[in-house]
């Protein structure tokens, strides 16, 4: 697909929670729909395979999700795949890269359109450049300190916490991982 | 570079040095007198350790580079914004002291980019697919971990032009060495074009979500970013480089997905209100190229 400028008028996706509500997504596999985001809740019913559902939020690593026959629950997220099913996928079916604010989230918001050239970062703008000594100037001067890092982690209420690296196995890692 | 690897081009370099020295005496003997031992020794330290000033000096000339292709998106608050958080997640990393920058380019294609020495570079595409902080924080755990593990400096010593690299960056360490920006300027390109060993993306993916969780965030912000990007046709030119240069989403979380299981279950976060996010990417989000 390129650069087509109507891709600019793509549906709102309305934010809620840290999901884009509206979005659609599919089954990797039968997976259960749970009544609670708790691997020991009340299972509802399996959802086959290549079920779509609509996407409701994301609460860590679970999706509470709607499904056809508008029933609620909650499914791993991983076990989710966004956009269409493989099969029914369209130039509709595919997540647009413009992404989840691609018109704002806030209903005030007015659609954008392109009018002008998609800045790219291709394989052969890549191998084009030369140096920007300037640009990479510029970039110095909105250096954080670490004491103004801290401050706004703590104004959004970020704690730091010690936890330890995974393996590819997912057992935790002993030598680089457990300690900061 | 395996150990087997690195005698092996060392021994390389002592034969060559001899054949070299042996035509050079023209005598048909060996004549050690004429063998350059400095400059056997430079050869050879290109083989060692490289030091931590010299990383960020190499660093340095790979971002110039980097920026060379698309330039800093005109943003001063968000530049602002994604150092702050940048940083916060960075000093959680086992290299907290390094001197982290980070960057968004005024580019519409999804990518990210970390370079030796803790340079980070974020697209403006990459920035409007996120939808919140700790996606963004993912995405930066994710670089950062390509620093802490050395993956890209790793790649650029394999390059066979690095031990001339090394006396650039020896002579040049301290000063900003122009040659040896210029000097980089290929192997960069080479190295970002081709991407690094699709262990060490497995690897910052597993790393990155622990060190976006170290710094408070939700750990599924990484996961989260990736859904979203096996969701994107491959066959748009947004993503190309990046699924060029990056084993496919979907194979991503399949990996993610056995190593997080359910580790991170009980492991909850993320900034208290998205508020701020949404307020500072608003711009990138809804304005488009011009």
């Amino acid at each position: 697909m390129k650069h087509e400028p109507w891709r600019w008028l793509a549906p709102a996706l309305l934010l809620m929670s840290g999901a884009a509500a509206a979005e659609t997504g599919y089954t990797l596999q039968l997976t259960d729909l749970k009544a609670k985001p708790f691997l020991d809740a009340d299972t509802l019913t399996k959802l086959p395979e290549k079920t779509e559902v609509e996407i409701v939020l994301r609460q860590g690593p679970w999706m509470q999700v709607k499904t056809k026959s508008k029933q609620l629950g909650y499914v791993r997220m991983l076990q989710l795949r966004l956009g269409s099913t493989p099969t029914a996928k369209d130039s509709n079916g595919w997540v647009s890269v413009l992404g989840p604010g691609a018109t704002s989230p806030r209903p005030s918001s007015t659609t954008v359109t392109m009018t002008g050239g998609v800045r790219g970062f291709s394989e052969e703008e890549l191998k084009a450049s030369k140096p920007n000594k300037a640009e990479y100037d510029k970039m110095k001067t909105f250096t954080a300190t670490p004491e103004q890092a801290a401050a706004q982690a703590a104004n959004s209420k970020l704690a730091a916490r010690t936890l330890p690296y995974y393996g590819e196995d997912g057992k935790p890692l002993k030598d680089q991982g457990g300690k900061k | 570079m395996r150990p087997l690897h690195a005698l092996g081009i060392l021994l390389s370099l002592v034969l060559v040095t001899l054949l070299v020295a042996c035509a050079n005496g023209g005598k048909g003997g060996l004549n050690l007198q004429s063998v350059d031992i400095n400059q056997l020794v430079q050869n050879v330290k290109g083989l060692r350790e490289v030091s931590e000033p010299e990383e960020i000096q190499i660093g340095d000339g790979v971002t110039e580079t980097l920026l060379g292709a698309r330039p800093l998106q005109d943003d001063v608050e968000l530049q602002r914004y994604v150092n702050v958080v940048g940083l916060w997640v960075a000093r959680q990393s086992e290299r907290p002291n390094l001197p982290w920058h980070f960057a968004v380019n005024d580019s519409d294609y999804i990518n990210a980019f970390a370079t030796p020495g803790g340079n980070i570079v974020i697209t403006k595409g990459m920035i409007r697919v996120l939808h919140n902080e700790s996606e963004l924080a993912g995405v930066i755990g994710h670089e950062v971990s390509h620093v802490v593990r050395k993956h890209h400096l790793n790649a650029i010593r394999k390059n066979s032009a690095f031990g001339l690299l090394m006396q650039g960056v020896q002579a040049g360490t301290g000063n900003r060495s122009q040659d040896v920006v210029n000097a980089l300027a290929g192997p960069t390109k080479e190295l970002y074009a081709r991407g690094l060993d699709k262990s060490d993306e497995f690897e910052a993916d597993r790393m990155g979500v622990v060190i976006a969780a170290r710094a408070g965030y939700d750990p599924w912000g990484l996961p989260a970013a990736l859904q979203t990007l096996a969701g994107v046709n491959p066959d748009d030119d947004y993503v190309k480089l990046l699924f060029k240069t990056h084993p496919a989403p979907s194979a991503r979380l399949e990996k993610l997905a056995v190593a997080l299981g359910t580790n991170f279950d009980s492991v909850t976060g993320g900034p208290q209100s998205n508020d701020q996010f949404l307020r500072i990417t608003e711009r990138v989000r809804a304005v488009a190229a011009k």
